[in-house]
């Protein structure tokens, strides 16, 4: 009876490692399928514009620079400066008041505590066009459409919700021990907290500038309606290349790149936070 | 809630070296308040003075071509009234059904297969895994530009793949019929990855014994995922449907490049029709009702689904 149940486990054992090949070709497929249309953006980039129409796409091909040299020096430049500017001056903004926030969030004893978080909560659900009327309406009066500081106060909406929130988390998980000591010392709440506190939340700090970094970098609809040519940004920017006759698709492809290049190189980076990110101001408990 | 000033012990030595508690405790206070003011305040005006703002707006008839109709109040539920019987804002609110059942529930179904693929402790699953990330991290904005290009006969490798075996497709952005799915695909394919990543954190945290218990039962693979992993993923489940759906209600920048609501108005669904109500027409007055009707519609579903939701989990 061993013995046939050990011949079983042997064929089980040779089926497995069968099924374990399929598997990963089924993996690998998988990702090449995922993966095509944004490879296929790429190679367009670095194609010459007659093998862009080319069937059997030539694969085989000798890149050129020739579409983002085209970038350079016009329109979506200074666009592409202004989001970088836009966004980091956003982030840190949002850093700078919603840090300490977060901390009396994670440590006070507060009442309204509730209250808060349900607002940040509401905030987060609330479409963007909510917030776009009204600021489109103060703006107006107040001759701030197409300017830098217009749209980093809108980014304020998501950004410092999103800082409240995950540096919370974060604070949540380091031990209160930690600080009690330097406060029994008579040490003031903010010197331990700058000390103790801030150097052990590095990681997370980092990982939340990048997610306000990312999703400052990635809106397209605050731009649009609130920028025209001055503050405009480079998801605008690229979007306007398709508004005239006789579509440069290259050039539409080598803009794509740009703007996708730093959300792609620092979702990496934060790869281990994503879901945290993304999710942060949900339900909790 | 109870443990946020530490534990007793480490209170009454905090009052013997401090002398006075109540001091203390008042000094300690004051000082968390300098830090969260700030932060209320900018708060309050970015989203709180907007939201006011945005309800008053929609009792009047604000059209920006029109002074005599800012801050006009004779009809204050005029704009609500007109919605009543606004026919096209039926249809966005149906288009706008349609679109988050499809969305929501492909991204539940390839997010969980993807996941289950993936769901092996092994070097090379987990190296790849990243790469099915890239999709969600991608620039909204620029995911739509990618379909554009997949989407327009002239430089498409699908439709040029197509013509070559002679067999012609027309395009799908532009036809009554598929329009709808052509916004689906791109939205699918953008954000499986979200509801793959939870459901996949879920997987890895499934208890082991009623799968060992199921085993040992005689069940096969397909009844130990029915009645073992299904239940157990349940909660899972929902919230990645919640927050796929709270964000399909905001969805833009695929339906500006790809449809504009078009053709006809199959794929007007209610986030753009406010769009075109305020940017195009400058029918402001109106277009805050729509968004109002459209918040509320929002947090009034977020709330129901968080009821149910809400005691089986406890997410973040």
């Amino acid at each position: 009876m061993s013995s046939a149940k050990l011949a079983a486990g042997r064929g089980k054992g040779a089926g497995w490692g069968l099924r374990l090949g399929l598997g990963y070709a089924g993996v690998v497929l998988l990702i090449l399928v995922v993966m095509f249309p944004f490879l296929w953006l790429l190679q367009m980039s670095f194609k010459p514009d007659m093998l862009i129409f080319a069937w059997p796409p030539v694969l085989t091909f000798e890149p050129t620079m020739k579409h983002y040299t085209d970038l350079q020096g016009g329109q979506f430049q200074k666009s592409f400066a202004n989001s970088g500017i836009i966004s980091v001056t956003s982030t840190a903004l949002s850093l700078l008041i919603g840090v300490p926030a977060s901390y009396v969030l994670s440590r006070a004893r507060l009442g309204s505590k509730g209250t808060i978080a349900l607002w940040i909560l509401a905030t987060r659900m609330a479409p963007p066009i909510a917030f776009t009327i009204p600021f489109f309406l103060a703006y107006r009066q107040l001759e701030w459409i197409d300017t830098l500081q217009g749209m980093v106060l809108i980014y304020m909406t998501f950004n410092l919700s999103l800082v409240i929130w995950m540096m919370r988390t974060f604070f949540d998980s380091i031990p209160r021990v930690l600080e009690e000591a330097a406060l029994i010392d008579g040490a003031s709440v903010w010197g331990t907290f700058r000390r103790v506190i801030l150097p052990l939340s590095a990681p997370g700090l980092g990982a939340t500038a990048i997610f306000a970094f990312l999703f400052s970098w990635n809106d397209f609809f605050y731009a649009l309606i609130l920028t025209r040519t001055k503050a405009m940004t480079a998801p605008v920017a690229v979007v306007n290349f398709m508004n005239y006759e006789g579509w440069e698709w290259g050039k539409i492809a080598a803009g794509g790149t740009m703007v996708m290049l730093p959300v792609v190189m620092f979702s990496l980076v934060v790869r281990n936070y994503l879901v945290r990110g993304l999710t942060a101001g949900a339900v909790k408990g | 809630m109870a443990a946020s000033s530490g534990p007793p012990a480490s209170a009454s030595l905090r009052r013997a070296v401090t002398g006075s508690a109540g001091g203390w405790e008042a000094r300690r206070r004051r000082e968390y308040l300098y830090g969260l003011w700030p932060a209320l305040i900018v708060l309050a005006g970015v989203t709180l003075a907007p939201a006011v703002y945005l309800v008053v707006t929609s009792l009047t008839p604000l059209n920006l071509t029109n002074p005599q109709s800012e801050w006009n109040f004779r009809d204050p539920l005029g704009n609500y009234a007109l919605l009543v019987e606004d026919a096209r804002f039926h249809n966005s609110l149906l288009v706008q059904a349609k679109l988050s059942i499809f969305t929501v529930s492909f991204q539940l179904l390839v997010g969980l297969a993807v996941a289950i693929l993936l769901n092996a402790r092994s070097r090379f699953l987990e190296a790849v895994r990243t790469m099915f990330l890239i999709p969600m991290v991608l620039p909204p904005i620029v995911v739509a530009i990618i379909w554009k290009v997949l989407y327009t006969p002239d430089i498409s490798p699908f439709h040029m793949f197509l013509n070559s075996i002679g067999r012609p497709m027309g395009a799908m952005i532009t036809s009554p019929d598929y329009a709808i799915w052509s916004i689906v695909i791109p939205d699918v394919w953008e954000w499986f990855p979200f509801t793959m990543l939870l459901l996949l954190a879920a997987l890895q945290m499934l208890p082991e014994e009623p799968l060992e218990a199921a085993l040992i039962d005689g069940a096969g693979p397909w009844q130990k995922f029915v009645y073992v992993v299904l239940p157990l993923l349940r909660p899972a489940i929902l919230v990645a449907g919640l927050f796929r759906l709270i964000d399909s209600i905001k969805a833009f920048p695929l339906i500006y490049i790809l449809t504009e609501g078009g053709p006809g108005k199959v794929t007007e669904i209610t986030n753009w029709y406010a769009f075109v109500q305020a940017f195009n027409f400058n029918y402001l007055g109106f277009a805050s009702a729509i968004t109002v009707v459209m918040v509320v519609a929002t947090f009034l579903l977020s709330w129901g689904i968080i009821r149910v939701v809400g005691t089986e989990v406890d997410v973040e």
